[in-house]
């Protein structure tokens, strides 16, 4: 949104060229010599620098209008619209509202997904810290080829990945079949597949890259001296990283950490594959169901709402955390940027 | 500051020990050698400046000192220990950073208490050791600001405040003076020598500037390609040059080809042949007796400021045959090319006999200045020429 403001407040396009006959008549007294005064280059220029800046900033604020802005209003009006026997009814009414506060499954839901949206965040961050300090700090030979080996699954189909998953937890899955051949077990397991662990392995699987990401972008950014300064004034490696690298990359944690539970709480494709009938209920394949099958869409919206305000709500709490890290500066970080496709 | 007095001992305590040895230290980065085996003595409380060209080696033995990179031969002693085993954080040294390296997320005064704090000092002497470093630096009342918030100069200070709040027997300073512009530059060199004999640390300073390095240290030792070319004070490596690379690098010199002839007419003298065939006697550096082999193909150096440019008598500017004088006197005929004011100054050039050239800096108020196109006779007291190697 920020490209509102240069454009308003832009010079309009420059008339120079035109100011000169009309000049008297506008009953504004001009200097002769400006009068006759032909459009100069500098003054064309400007005139074309203004008229850039403003499509420049026509078509970013267009296009978030119409992306962003326009859904999100619709699905707010959508939420405060009554369903009348299956019909929507353009008449306010905080019921959706009520309904959602009012029946246990709906908390309960976001509740879960919360929880598997933390358990993810926490194991992701668990494996990218350590894996993006050893590359930022120790890794010296073939650094962007291991880094590349990291962040590969990326490319990767998201479907890919979640099938991948199937194919390892099934009940003929690769880990039975290596448990069976071991002689760990006699009968293959049920349990692995179609429950809220598979649900978390998958998405920390598929989400741990964006976590790792941030973090070792602001490791690497870090300075050699700054690490080398802190151990010349008497701390060993240990308090060197927590005084001083750990502050120093908190922007980045706060960032992938975000990012994974924000993209793990909204996931409701690992839920459908992998989740089991009481764990496919994520707050996401809630909202899928009440609008594809219950079409109640006024009360999928009320749900939508709330996540997006929560989710919001985090974004500034990170926000305002990644701020605290950084001494004597008001800072906007790198998360709040990221609050729009959710 | 009232610890101050009780450490102040002096450039000349402990003048036997080194406080700071290095024994043949040799660093290679693979194929590159940065070190080559160098071996130096630091005196406690010496302000030693290690000057070189870039890609010398003086910051990697400054790295070695500091812990920050492992010798790949050669050994470190502090006070007569070898430091080997010693990471950085056990060393009692502290650097001040080439770009200050001052941590970003803490306030001014957290950064100089930030050593204090990990030797776990109390939080009271904390307090007031933190506000007499920031005093001795003249930054007190900015303690609660932001490293970001402050110029490049003031930055300085707080790295330097940051490792003396510790007084540490031996500072490590890598071109700490390098970011600032020249006027700064020159107040914190005067700033900084006063801060090094008042607290009487030991300074092993990295420059590549010279005049900086004349200006503040005890000693220089001026490093070429990983090795230490010479050692000595400000005035010896100024006036005894021991090679032509010296010469050179130290101040401004004129540089003569010669083939060594044969002693010279008086002790301590040496003749040579200078290109052009004019005969010179000139001064023998301390220990350069191998020079004095005849038929030896060296240099002569003559700073401009020893010689003094006079109008020839000779009408055709013939190049007298023996230039060296009974009193000791170096003169060499030649050309005014060109008379290039300098304010306090104007620098002669002046064309040699053989291709040769020298610069002389005239004072007019003596003399007046000779013209372009002039014959003169260029003078310089023979103990002011020197013999130098290769
Ligand atoms: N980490 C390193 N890896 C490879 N070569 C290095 C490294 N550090 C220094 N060198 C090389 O060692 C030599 C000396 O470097 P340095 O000590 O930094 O010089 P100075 O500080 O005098 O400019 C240079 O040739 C430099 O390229
Ligand atoms: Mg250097």
């Amino acid at each position: 949104m920020s490209g509102v403001a240069p454009a308003l407040g832009a010079p309009p396009p420059s008339d120079a060229g035109g100011a000169g006959g009309a000049g008297g008549a506008g009953g504004e007294p001009r200097d002769p010599a400006h009068r006759a005064r032909p459009a100069t280059r500098l003054d064309r220029l400007r005139a074309r620098r203004g008229w850039r800046t403003l499509l420049g900033s026509v078509v970013p604020v267009s296009w978030a209008v119409t992306l962003l802005l326009v859904p999100y209003v619709l699905l707010l009006a959508q939420s405060f619209w009554r369903l009348r026997d299956g019909v929507i009814t353009h008449e306010l009414t905080t019921e959706n509202y009520r309904r959602l506060f009012g029946t246990p499954l709906y908390p309960a839901t976001i509740l879960y997904s919360a929880g598997v949206a933390l358990r993810v965040t926490v194991i992701s961050l668990a494996l990218s810290y350590p894996l993006a300090y050893v590359l930022a700090f120790k890794v010296r030979r073939h650094r962007t080829l291991m880094y590349m080996a990291v962040i590969i699954p990326l490319w990767v189909s998201y479907l890919v990945r979640a099938y991948a998953w199937k194919i390892i937890l099934g009940q003929d899955g690769i880990l039975n079949g290596l448990l069976l051949s071991v002689g760990l077990i006699r009968a293959p397991l049920t349990v692995l597949l179609y429950s809220t662990a598979a649900v978390v392995v998958a998405l920390t699987h598929i989400y741990t890259p964006f976590t790792l990401m941030p973090i070792y972008a602001v490791l690497d950014a870090i300075p050699v001296s700054l690490r080398e300064a802190s151990q010349d004034l008497y701390a060993g490696r240990w308090r060197t990283w927590l005084h001083v690298t750990l502050p120093l990359s908190l922007p980045g944690v706060v960032a992938g950490c975000t990012f994974a539970f924000v993209l793990s709480m909204g996931d409701f494709l690992a839920p459908q594959l992998l989740g089991g009938n009481d764990s496919a209920l994520m707050v996401s394949n809630l909202v899928w169901s009440l609008f594809g099958v219950a079409f109640n869409w006024p009360l999928g919206a009320a749900v939508s709402v709330v996540m997006l305000a929560l989710t919001l709500a985090l974004l500034a709490v990170a926000g305002a955390v990644e701020a605290r890290g950084r001494y004597g500066q008001v800072a906007t970080g790198a998360v709040a940027e990221y609050a729009g496709p959710i | 500051m009232t610890d101050d007095a009780d450490r102040s001992a002096g450039p000349l305590a402990g003048h036997d020990r080194p406080i700071v040895e290095l024994r043949g230290l040799t660093k290679r980065f693979g194929a590159v050698v940065a070190l080559d085996a160098i071996s130096l003595a630091v005196r406690a409380g010496e302000f030693l400046t290690l000057l070189g060209a870039s890609g010398s080696g003086k910051t990697t033995t400054l790295r070695l000192i500091a812990g920050f990179d492992v010798a790949t031969a050669g050994q470190i002693l502090m006070d007569g220990v070898d430091v080997a085993a010693l990471p950085p954080f056990k060393r009692p040294v502290n650097t001040v950073f080439q770009q200050y390296a001052l941590f970003p997320h803490m306030s001014v005064r957290d950064n100089v208490a930030y050593g204090l704090r990990m030797r776990r000092v109390r939080a009271a002497d904390v307090t007031t050791r933190v506000a007499d470093a920031l005093d001795l630096v003249q930054l007190g009342a900015l303690g609660d600001r932001a490293p970001r918030q402050l110029s490049g100069g003031q930055q300085q200070r707080v790295a330097l405040a940051r490792a003396i709040v510790n007084r540490p027997r031996v500072l490590l300073l890598d071109e700490p003076l390098g970011a600032l512009d020249l006027k700064l530059r020159r107040a914190m060199q005067l700033e900084l020598k006063r801060l090094q004999t008042q607290l009487g640390i030991t300074f092993i300073y990295v420059t590549h500037d010279q005049e900086e390095a004349l200006t503040m240290s005890d000693r220089i030792a001026l490093m070429r390609n990983g090795r230490i070319e010479q050692l000595g004070s400000p005035t010896d490596l100024y006036d005894r040059p021991r090679s032509r690379y010296v010469a050179d690098f130290i101040g401004e010199t004129n540089l003569l080809r010669a083939v060594v002839a044969g002693t010279g007419a008086a002790p301590g003298l040496i003749r040579v042949e200078v290109a052009g065939g004019a005969t010179l006697d000139v001064a023998m550096p301390h220990d350069a007796a191998w020079l004095a082999r005849a038929g030896t193909e060296t240099w002569v150096s003559i700073r401009p400021e020893a010689m003094t440019v006079c109008a020839d008598g000779h009408p055709t500017g013939t190049p007298t045959p023996g230039g060296a004088r009974p009193g000791g006197q170096v003169v060499l005929a030649g050309t005014v090319t060109a008379a290039v004011y300098a304010g306090s100054i104007v620098k002669v050039h002046v064309a040699l006999a053989g291709d040769a050239s020298v610069v002389a800096h005239h004072t007019p108020a003596t003399a007046p200045t000779p013209a372009p196109g002039s014959a003169v006779r260029v003078m310089a007291s023979a103990d002011r020429a020197m013999l130098v190697g290769a």
